[in-house]
């Protein structure tokens, strides 16, 4: 099975595809001293570089019948 | 995690694709006026079941693509905007499935590769588009010297804001000439495949709409390279993989309806948690079918099967 990859110490990622995921299916990671759970500004920088280059955000409503569209707006 | 996700998300769309919206619909509005309404498409009687082909990798690992093109499926053929090309490369092309609509919603640039294809300008006439008032402009005016019949939409985000957000803002702006009654808005759910089911089940009302290319979960056999990355889209976050964050963010799944297990990312979270919620909360009489032979999209009111199983009933 494909999978894991490895951190440099640049923290540039590097492909390892010949090796195999172990036997609980986890990555490798180069783990940094100062490394720390992820925390709420990590997460958005990592929504805005995966999430944020298109599509839409989920539209909302007290409403909630509305939320299923409106048929003429 | 999910509802923070949402939070998130709210706050870095309108943040990066505000001024996009606004420009997008200012450069759309007098197309807009001039073209027809996505209402349009409502056909008169319920019609027969649809089909929402996506871009996502299982089209091609289950073969879908040549399975729907050999078969003798009468229903409507939704193609999301990333899907068509290949769609009609495949051999579903409007001559033999006169129901073919394309749907797309998205503001950024860079779309226009879509729909820039001999494949597109040569079916073009017998395509029917749905385009958000948002979209991008320069996509649309591919599509449209394709020959694509465009027809409009609202993506709605902001309608719940009051007369003072861009959806009521511009819904007032299309009604000011010709569009009297305004056109649909549509919940995308996030994204364009989500948008196509809504279009499915709302606008050609079709009562059973099975989804292709859509299933908002990565593989367990795909790298962590790509996973981590979303389909190599960011360069993979630096986290321990041991941490509960990172857990949370990139949950296994196991899908008990097609025996497979399937890894998520915060992307296909967000989109999933929210198609699924959408789903359980239709009508009565829509079934969704999940016919992607994987993913996460399993749940209350959704039938999973295989695509071959599905075009043998339906």
């Amino acid at each position: 099975m494909k999978g894991n990859f490895k951190i440099k110490d640049d923290g540039k990622t590097i492909s390892n595809l010949d090796s195999k995921l172990d036997e609980n299916n986890k990555l490798i990671f180069k783990k940094n001293d100062d490394e720390k759970e992820i925390s709420a500004e990590e997460f958005e920088d990592f929504i805005v570089k995966s999430g944020a280059a298109g599509s839409f955000m989920i539209f909302r409503s007290e409403k909630k019948e509305t939320e299923m569209g409106i048929d003429e707006l | 995690m999910t509802d923070e996700i949402e939070q998130v998300m709210q706050k870095v769309y309108y943040e990066k694709l505000y001024d996009n919206w606004v420009s997008n619909f200012a450069l759309n509005l007098k197309n807009i006026w001039e073209e027809d309404s996505g209402n349009e498409l409502i056909p008169k009687n319920i019609s027969k079941a649809s089909i929402v082909i996506g871009k996502g990798p299982s089209i091609k690992e289950h073969n879908h693509l040549e399975l729907l093109a050999k078969s003798e499926f009468k229903g409507n053929i939704i193609c999301c905007d990333g899907a068509l090309i290949s769609a009609l490369k495949s051999g579903i092309t409007p001559e033999k499935f006169p129901n073919f609509y394309v749907v797309c919603i998205e503001a950024r640039q860079g779309l226009k590769k879509y729909f820039d294809d001999d494949l597109v300008r040569k079916f073009g006439k017998e395509i029917k588009g749905i385009f958000s008032v948002v979209a991008d402009p320069e996509a649309i005016d591919i599509a449209r010297k394709a020959g694509i019949q465009i027809h409009w939409m609202h993506a709605l985000f902001d309608y719940e804001e009051g007369k003072k957000s861009f959806n009521q803002i511009s819904a007032m702006m299309v009604r000011a000439k010709n569009h009297n009654n305004g056109l649909p808005g549509l919940q995308t759910g996030g994204n364009v495949g989500t948008t196509s089911w809504f279009f499915g089940w709302r606008i050609l009302k079709s009562e059973v709409v099975a989804l292709i290319g859509i299933n908002h979960g990565w593989n367990e056999n795909d790298s962590w390279e790509i996973i981590t990355s979303h389909g190599f889209e960011v360069e993979p976050p630096k986290l321990d993989h041991n941490s509960s964050s990172f857990k949370k963010l990139f949950p296994k799944i196991y899908n008990p309806e097609f025996n497979c297990n399937c890894i998520l990312d915060p992307i296909f979270l967000y989109y999933s948690k929210a198609l699924k919620e959408f789903i359980s909360r239709t009508p009565q009489n829509i079934t969704t079918i999940n016919a992607t032979e994987g993913g996460v999209i399993f749940g209350e009111k959704i039938h999973c099967m295989k695509f071959s199983t599905f075009l043998e009933k339906y």
